[in-house]
């Protein structure tokens, strides 16, 4: 697989959202919500901003790490806590940010909030990411 | 026979309701390069949405569909999850949960993520849902499922 920073990952790609913008430590993602992303009551489905959390949060520990460290010693979700405040509909648009809280030699934390526009915050989740040992090769 | 579950996102993803009963259900998927995350692994996203849709359909049936139109529906407030072990696409995964607890005001649920082929847990989930008021027992009758 080919890394870079700018690409989301296939399952982010498959929900359909867009890459904005990152930093040392941060990142930030947004999505145009359709019907496809909702639970039966017309709402986003929870799965959809837990997933988005995750990749900004990875993504954000990547800035840090960097894409060549990433590539030989990949870090993975272990942990992960989300409440979720408030809802969002089709034709909302939602905003992901992810922000790394530490990098350790074995294990990172990372935060995330998504936003309903600009303001409202409707999800708030904490990430540890172990870093695991080097591939082989 | 399997079928399709009621969340469009759940039903996108491609993950087939196996079984459903009251404050009950198991879910299965077939992985594939779609959904995978960066280094090439079954994306977390993907389990903690098959996973908040197990407890989501478990509660419905407990709940009931009068219960349900009546005071409104359920919704995730909080959910926690531990990733024992990586999934690679390919893999048959099946997910089952139960409601742990239902009362007037909120509902707590655990689910497991397990591999088919050799039944290794991946990931588990505790989650709490918020009920509309005015639905279920009292606080002090909590029902368990």
């Amino acid at each position: 697989m080919q890394y870079d920073e700018h690409t989301p990952s296939p399952f982010s790609t498959l929900i359909g959202a867009h890459p904005e913008e990152a930093g040392e430590g941060y990142a930030r993602m947004s999505l145009v919500l359709e019907e496809k992303h909702t639970n039966p009551n017309g709402i986003v489905h929870g799965g959809v901003l837990t997933s988005l959390m995750d990749e900004v949060c990875g993504w954000a520990v990547m800035t840090v790490r960097g894409i060549e460290a990433m590539v030989q010693a990949p870090h993975a979700t272990v942990d992960m806590n989300v409440s979720f405040l408030s809802g969002a509909r089709p034709g909302d648009t939602i905003v992901v940010e992810g922000r790394a809280l530490r990098v350790g030699r074995s294990v990172a934390f990372a935060e995330a909030e998504v936003r309903r526009g600009e303001d409202t915050l409707i999800a708030k989740g904490r990430f540890t990411f172990v870093i695991q040992g080097k591939r082989d090769g | 026979m399997a079928e399709q579950p009621g969340a469009p996102f759940t039903a996108y993803i491609g993950a087939l309701l196996e079984e459903k009963a009251e404050g009950y259900s198991r879910l299965s998927l077939k992985t594939d390069t779609r959904h995978a995350d960066a280094s090439g692994c079954v994306h977390p996203g993907v389990l903690t949405s098959v996973m908040d849709s197990v407890i989501g359909i478990g509660l419905s049936r407990l709940r009931g569909d009068d219960a349900r139109e009546k005071h409104g529906p359920h919704a995730t407030i909080g959910m926690s999850t531990s990733f024992y072990a990586q999934a690679t696409p390919g893999d048959e995964l099946v997910f089952e949960g139960r409601v742990i607890r239902l009362t007037d005001r909120v509902a707590f649920g655990e689910v497991e993520t397990r591999r088919t082929a050799d039944g290794e847990m991946i990931a588990k989930a505790h989650l709490t849902f918020a009920i509309p008021v005015g639905q279920g027992p009292s606080p002090d009758e909590g029902r368990r499922a």
